[in-house]
C-alpha cells in the first residue's frame, strides 16, 4: 500500500478516529487505527470495541491496500508537521515508512486481519435530518448524564426517534434535561435506545453545526450514524430508561420570567462562596426579584439580587449551584421561564415561548 | 425405631460434646469452678499437654463430703437455686454440667476438705457412675480435680486431639486470660511436672502493669492508655492500646463481662468504631478492657461454652464502649519516640537493647519497631507542664543563620509548647523541631492532613445537614423485617439528610441524601445501615461514609510534599496539631510525628559512656 495526500486532508480523519481510541490497552491492536485505501478513497477506522468510527478522506492517489498504524503516534506525527506538508505513507511489509520532506518517521504496525470490526447490524428503523438538529439535542442534554452510576442506564443518553420528533433526553437522578426536535420521518413505533456517554461525547464531536444531512440508524443492539465523511456506530446500553415523563413536573402555581444571562451570572458569582463540596445555594422568590445566597462553612455569603417579573407568595428553595447553572447554559432564549410550587418539588426551567427544550431540577435541603 | 429415654452416661457425653472439646476446655471449667469457690491461689498441672493428666488444686472454700456424689451428677450445683438466680448470674458456672459432663469422658478423681472438716474426702468416677461412697483422705482446704486419660472411652474425641505442644499452648493462653481476668489471683501452671508460669498475686494497682506486661509485652504496656470510665451503671476499665501498637492478628484483644473473658460481635464492632480514623487500614487493635455492669442486665445463659452474652440494652452497651474509647482515643496528640538501633524487638528488655544499635544506622519506621519508654503514655495522659519549664526557644540554635521568630508565639510565655519550634524542613518531606525533650520529627502532610479533616468534620457537624432530594427516586427491595426497621428508625435517618419511605411491604424508596453523598449508591448504603441496625440496633454508616467523604477532601486540600514552608507555617502547624484531637496518627491511622530525645540522641554519639 502507497499513498501520498497533504496533511490537512489527514488532520480531521486521524483526530476523529483517533479520539475513540482508549489511552491504555489490553489489546495491543485497540490502540491502532486502521488506515485503508480502497478505489482511491481513503479511511481511518478507530475502535474500542464499544464504538467505532470511520472517517473518509477525499479521494488520493495511490496503490490500495490496508495497514493498522498506532493511533496516538499518528495522530501526534500529523499534527506536529508543517500545515503545509505532504504526507507519502509506504507499507513494505510490516514496517510503515511515513514520509514528509525531510522528515522520515518507521511505525509498526499490526495485521489487518485482527482489526475488530463490528458485525452487520439489524436494522430496525432509520431515519434522516440535519446535523445541526442532531448537534443541538444532544448539546442541550448531554450534560446531565450520569457518571459512573450504579444504574447503569443514567450513564447514557436516551435517543427517541418517533414518526414526528427527535427526542433526548439525559438525568443523573438529581435533574434532567430534555430536547424535543421535530423532523419527518416515516417511523411507525416509536424507538427508545440509550446512547452510552463516552458514544454520546464522540458523536458529538463529530457533527457539525451545518445542516448537512445526517442519518440515524437503529439496531437491535447498535445505533449508527452517517454523515457524509463519517460512519459512526455504538453499542447501546441494554436497559430501561426511566420513565422520565412522571418526573418532568406539571402545574407548577409559581411561574417567573427572569433575565436568562443576568440570573445565570448571579449564580455563577454566588456560587464562589458555596460549599465546595456541594456547592448549595438558596433561591429566595418574593415579588419582583429573585434572591441567590450562598454561605459556606467558613462563614461567608454571597448575596446577588435579579429582578423578575412575578407578584405571587414568598419561596424559598434550596438548589445545587451547578445544576442550576448547566440548566441556564444550556437555555439559548435570552428570557427564562421559571416554573416552581413548593420547597419540596422540582424547579422547570425552559427558555421562553420554547417548551421543546425542558430542564428540572431537584431541590435541596439545607 | 422407638423413642426412648437417653441413659445419663450418654446425655452426659452429648454434653460433653458442647462443653468439653479438648483439654483447655476441661481447664477453663475447672479454674472457673475455682474462682467461683473464691479461690486465691490455683495451681495447674499437665501431663503429655493434658492428654493424660490435668489436676487442678485451689485453696477455695471445698466441697461438703456429702456433695461430692451431687457434684459428679447432672444439673446438680451450688450456684444458683431459682429462676430469680439465673436471671442475674454472677458466678462464672450455673448449668451444673461441667463437671459430670468431664466425668463421662475421662477417670476423674475429686478431693475436697472445707475449713470446719477434720479430714479430706475423695470420690473417683471412671467415665460410667460414680463410686458408692466417698473415702477419707488427707487434703488442705480446698479442692482438687484430677482428671486422668481424657477422652479414653471416646475415640472419635481423642483423635481430634493436637500435639502435646499444641494442646499445652492452648491451655496456656487460656489460663492467660484468667491471670488478667484476676489480677489478685495467684496462678502456677506446671507441665509434665515443671513450673512453665507463675504469675504471682498481683493485687496491689502498681503491680497491675507488672502482669500485663508478662502477658501482653512490654511493648504493648509502654504504648497503651489506662482508661476508667463509669455510667449509667456500666464501668470500663482497662487498657487500650495505641493505634501504633495495633497489630495484623486481632491476637491482643481482651474484653471481659464481669470477669468472663468473652468474644461477642457487639462488642468487637464497638470496639472497632472507636478506632475509627485512627487505625491504620487492616490492622486489629490490642487492648484488654473489663466491662463491668448490674449481672440482670447481662444474659450470659447464650451458649454452653459461654462466649457470647446477650445484653438488656445492647444499644446503651454499644454506645457507651464506643463513646469512652473514642474519647480515650481523641485525646491523644502523642507522637512516638521510635527505638534507635536495628534489631531492637519489641519483647526485648529495655536493658539489653542498648549498644548495638549505635554502630547501625538509624532505624525509625514508623510501625513495626517497638517504641520505647513507659514515659511516652503518662505524659500525654495529663501532659506535664513542669518538664518544659524552660523556654526552648531562646536557646533554638539558630541553623540557617537568620533564623525568623515564630510567627505564632504562644500567649503565656511560660508556657512551652508540646511539639516546640520548628528548626527547618527536610527533604521538603518532614519538619524538624526541638521541644524540651529533644528533637521532633514531623510528617508534613499527614500531619496537615489530620488537622484538615477534624475542622471538616467539625465545620460539617457545624453547619447543619444539607440534603439532595432525588429526582428519580431509589428503589430498594429489602425483607419485611427491615423495612419495619428503616420506619422505626426513621427519625435518625431523617437527622442524617437520607429519607426513606415504604413502598409496599418489602420495597423501601430513598427520596433523599445527604449532599455529601449525592454521587454514592444509596442503595447499597441503606442496606448497609439497615444490616447495622438489625445487628446493633444503631449505625453510624452514613456518618462514616461522610467521614470518608470528608476524609478524601481533607487529603486533597492538605499541604503535599515538596512544598517548602516558612519557619512561621511551621510552627503555624505545629500550634495547630496541639490544639486538634486525634492528631498523633493521620487520617489513615499513620502517625504523624516521632520524638527522638536527647537521650537516644546521645547514645548514637556514645556521649556520657
Amino acid at each position: 500500500m502507497r499513498f501520498s495526500v497533504a496533511r490537512e486532508k489527514l488532520v480531521r480523519p486521524i483526530t476523529l478516529a483517533t479520539s475513540v481510541v482508549e489511552k491504555k490497552q489490553t489489546k495491543p491492536i485497540l490502540a491502532n487505527v486502521l488506515v485503508a485505501l480502497k478505489d482511491g478513497q481513503l479511511s481511518f477506522t478507530g475502535t474500542d470495541m464499544e464504538i467505532e468510527v470511520v472517517v473518509r478522506s477525499s479521494a488520493v492517489d495511490g496503490q490500495d491496500g490496508a495497514v493498522t498504524l498506532p493511533g496516538k503516534k499518528l495522530f501526534d506525527i500529523c499534527r506536529a508537521l508543517p500545515d503545509d506538508a505532504q504526507i507519502d505513507l509506504t507499507v513494505d511489509n510490516d514496517r510503515a515508512i511515513l514520509r514528509s520532506g525531510r522528515s522520515r518517521f518507521v511505525l509498526s504496525t499490526l495485521p489487518v486481519h485482527d482489526f475488530p470490526n463490528v458485525q452487520d447490524i439489524a436494522e430496525i428503523a432509520s431515519v434522516e435530518l440535519p446535523q445541526n438538529v442532531l448537534r443541538k439535542c444532544l448539546e442541550k442534554t448531554q450534560f446531565a448524564m450520569a457518571q459512573q452510576d450504579v444504574r447503569f442506564y443514567l450513564n447514557g443518553l436516551l435517543l427517541e426517534l418517533a414518526g414526528g420528533y427527535l427526542r433526548t433526553v439525559a438525568t443523573d437522578g438529581h435533574r434532567l434535561a430534555l430536547c424535543d426536535h421535530k423532523i419527518r420521518s416515516n417511523i411507525k413505533e416509536n424507538q427508545q435506545v440509550i446512547v452510552p456517554r463516552k458514544g454520546v461525547s464522540e458523536l458529538f464531536r463529530l457533527l457539525e453545526d451545518s445542516d448537512k444531512p445526517v442519518s440515524i440508524t437503529v439496531a437491535t443492539n447498535h445505533i449508527r450514524v452517517l454523515t457524509e465523511d463519517v460512519t459512526f456506530t455504538t453499542k447501546l446500553v441494554d436497559g430501561r430508561f426511566p420513565d422520565y415523563q412522571r418526573v418532568i413536573p406539571q402545574g407548577g402555581d409559581k411561574e417567573i420570567l427572569v433575565d436568562r444571562d443576568a440570573l445565570r451570572q448571579a449564580v455563577n458569582r454566588a456560587s464562589i462562596l458555596s460549599n465546595e463540596r456541594y456547592r448549595s445555594l438558596r433561591v429566595v422568590l418574593n415579588p419582583g426579584s429573585i434572591k441567590v445566597i450562598a454561605n459556606n462553612p467558613e462563614n461567608e455569603e454571597a448575596e446577588e439580587e435579579v429582578p423578575v417579573s412575578y407578584d405571587g407568595e414568598k419561596l424559598e428553595v434550596g438548589f445545587n449551584a451547578t445544576y442550576l447553572g448547566d440548566a441556564l447554559n444550556a437555555i439559548t432564549e435570552p428570557t427564562v421561564l421559571l416554573t416552581l410550587s413548593d420547597p419540596n418539588s422540582c424547579a422547570l426551567l425552559q427558555g421562553e415561548g420554547n417548551s421543546s427544550a425542558k430542564f428540572v431540577v431537584m431541590p435541596m435541603r439545607i | 425405631m422407638r423413642i426412648q429415654t437417653l441413659s445419663p452416661q450418654l446425655a452426659n457425653q452429648i454434653a460433653a460434646g458442647e462443653v468439653v472439646e479438648r483439654p483447655a476446655s476441661v481447664v477453663k471449667e475447672l479454674v472457673e469452678n475455682s474462682l467461683d469457690a473464691g479461690a486465691q491461689r490455683i495451681q495447674i498441672d499437665l501431663e503429655e499437654g493434658g492428654a493424660k493428666l490435668i489436676r487442678v488444686r485451689d485453696d477455695g472454700g471445698g466441697i461438703h463430703r456429702d456433695d461430692l456424689v451431687l457434684a459428679l451428677s447432672r444439673h446438680a450445683t451450688s450456684k444458683i437455686r431459682e429462676f430469680d438466680d439465673l436471671v442475674a448470674v454472677a458466678t462464672l458456672g450455673f448449668r451444673g454440667e461441667a463437671l459430670p459432663s468431664i466425668g463421662s469422658v475421662s477417670r476423674t478423681t475429686l478431693s475436697s476438705r472445707q475449713a470446719d472438716s477434720d479430714t479430706g474426702w475423695t470420690l473417683r468416677c471412671e467415665g460410667d457412675e460414680p463410686s458408692a461412697a466417698p473415702e477419707p483422705c488427707p487434703h488442705p482446704v480446698g479442692t482438687t480435680v484430677e482428671v486422668r486419660d481424657l477422652f479414653f472411652n471416646t475415640p472419635a474425641r481423642r483423635k481430634f486431639m493436637r500435639t502435646e505442644k499444641t494442646e499445652y499452648s492452648h491451655v496456656e493462653e487460656l489460663l492467660r486470660r484468667v491471670a488478667l481476668s484476676r489480677l489478685s489471683m495467684e496462678l502456677t501452671l506446671r507441665h509434665n511436672g515443671k513450673v512453665t508460669q507463675h504469675w504471682p498475686a498481683a493485687g496491689a494497682p502498681e503491680l497491675w502493669e507488672k502482669r500485663l506486661e508478662k502477658i501482653c509485652g512490654e511493648h504493648f504496656v509502654s504504648n497503651a492508655l489506662y482508661v476508667d470510665w463509669e455510667a449509667s451503671g456500666m464501668r470500663l476499665w482497662g487498657w487500650v492500646g495505641l493505634p501504633a501498637v495495633a497489630r495484623s492478628q486481632g491476637d491482643l484483644q481482651y474484653f471481659y463481662v464481669n470477669g468472663r473473658m468473652v468474644r461477642d460481635k457487639l462488642i468487637s464492632a464497638a470496639v472497632r468504631r472507636g478506632y475509627q480514623d485512627v487505625m491504620y487500614q487492616g490492622r486489629q487493635p490490642a487492648f484488654v478492657l473489663f466491662l463491668e455492669m448490674a449481672p440482670q442486665d447481662v444474659d450470659v445463659n447464650v451458649h454452653p461454652t459461654k462466649h457470647e452474652v446477650r445484653f438488656r440494652e445492647s444499644r446503651m452497651v454499644h454506645d457507651f464502649l464506643f463513646r469512652s474509647l473514642y474519647k480515650a482515643l481523641a485525646d491523644q496528640r502523642q507522637g512516638f519516640a521510635p527505638v534507635i538501633g536495628a534489631g531492637a524487638s519489641s519483647t526485648m528488655p529495655r536493658e539489653e537493647r542498648a549498644p548495638q544499635g549505635v554502630v547501625g544506622p538509624v532505624e525509625q519506621t514508623a510501625f513495626n519497631l517497638g517504641w520505647t519508654t513507659g514515659e511516652s503514655r503518662s505524659a500525654y495522659v495529663t501532659p506535664r507542664p513542669e518538664i518544659f519549664e524552660t523556654r526552648p526557644r531562646a536557646e533554638t540554635p539558630e541553623l540557617s543563620g537568620t533564623v525568623a521568630p515564630p510567627a505564632a508565639t504562644p500567649s503565656g510565655a511560660a508556657e512551652s509548647p508540646l511539639l516546640g519550634f520548628a528548626l527547618g524542613q527536610l527533604h521538603g518531606v518532614y519538619i524538624l523541631a526541638q521541644n524540651a525533650s529533644g528533637l521532633v520529627l514531623v510528617d508534613m502532610h499527614a500531619a496537615h492532613e489530620r488537622i484538615t479533616y477534624e475542622r471538616m468534620k467539625a465545620s460539617w457537624l457545624g453547619e447543619g445537614i444539607a440534603a439532595q432530594m432525588l429526582l428519580l427516586p431509589v428503589s430498594v427491595r429489602v425483607s419485611e423485617s427491615e423495612a419495619q426497621l428503616a420506619e422505626e428508625h426513621d427519625a435518625m435517618l431523617n437527622a442524617l439528610g437520607f429519607e426513606c419511605s415504604p413502598l409496599g411491604p418489602d420495597t423501601l424508596v430513598v427520596r433523599q441524601v445527604p449532599a455529601l453523598l449525592q454521587d454514592a449508591d444509596a442503595a447499597a448504603l441503606l442496606r448497609d445501615v439497615l444490616a447495622d441496625l438489625r445487628m446493633y440496633g444503631g449505625s453510624d454508616r452514613l456518618r462514616e461514609s461522610i467521614n470518608d467523604v470528608l476524609a478524601n477532601m481533607a487529603c486533597h486540600c492538605s499541604v503535599r510534599a515538596n512544598r517548602q514552608l516558612t519557619l512561621g507555617e511551621m510552627n503555624e502547624l505545629l500550634r495547630d496539631m496541639e490544639r486538634t484531637e486525634r492528631s498523633g496518627q493521620c487520617n489513615h491511622g499513620r502517625p504523624t510525628w516521632v520524638q527522638l530525645s536527647m537521650e537516644q540522641l546521645d547514645k548514637l554519639f556514645l556521649r556520657g559512656r
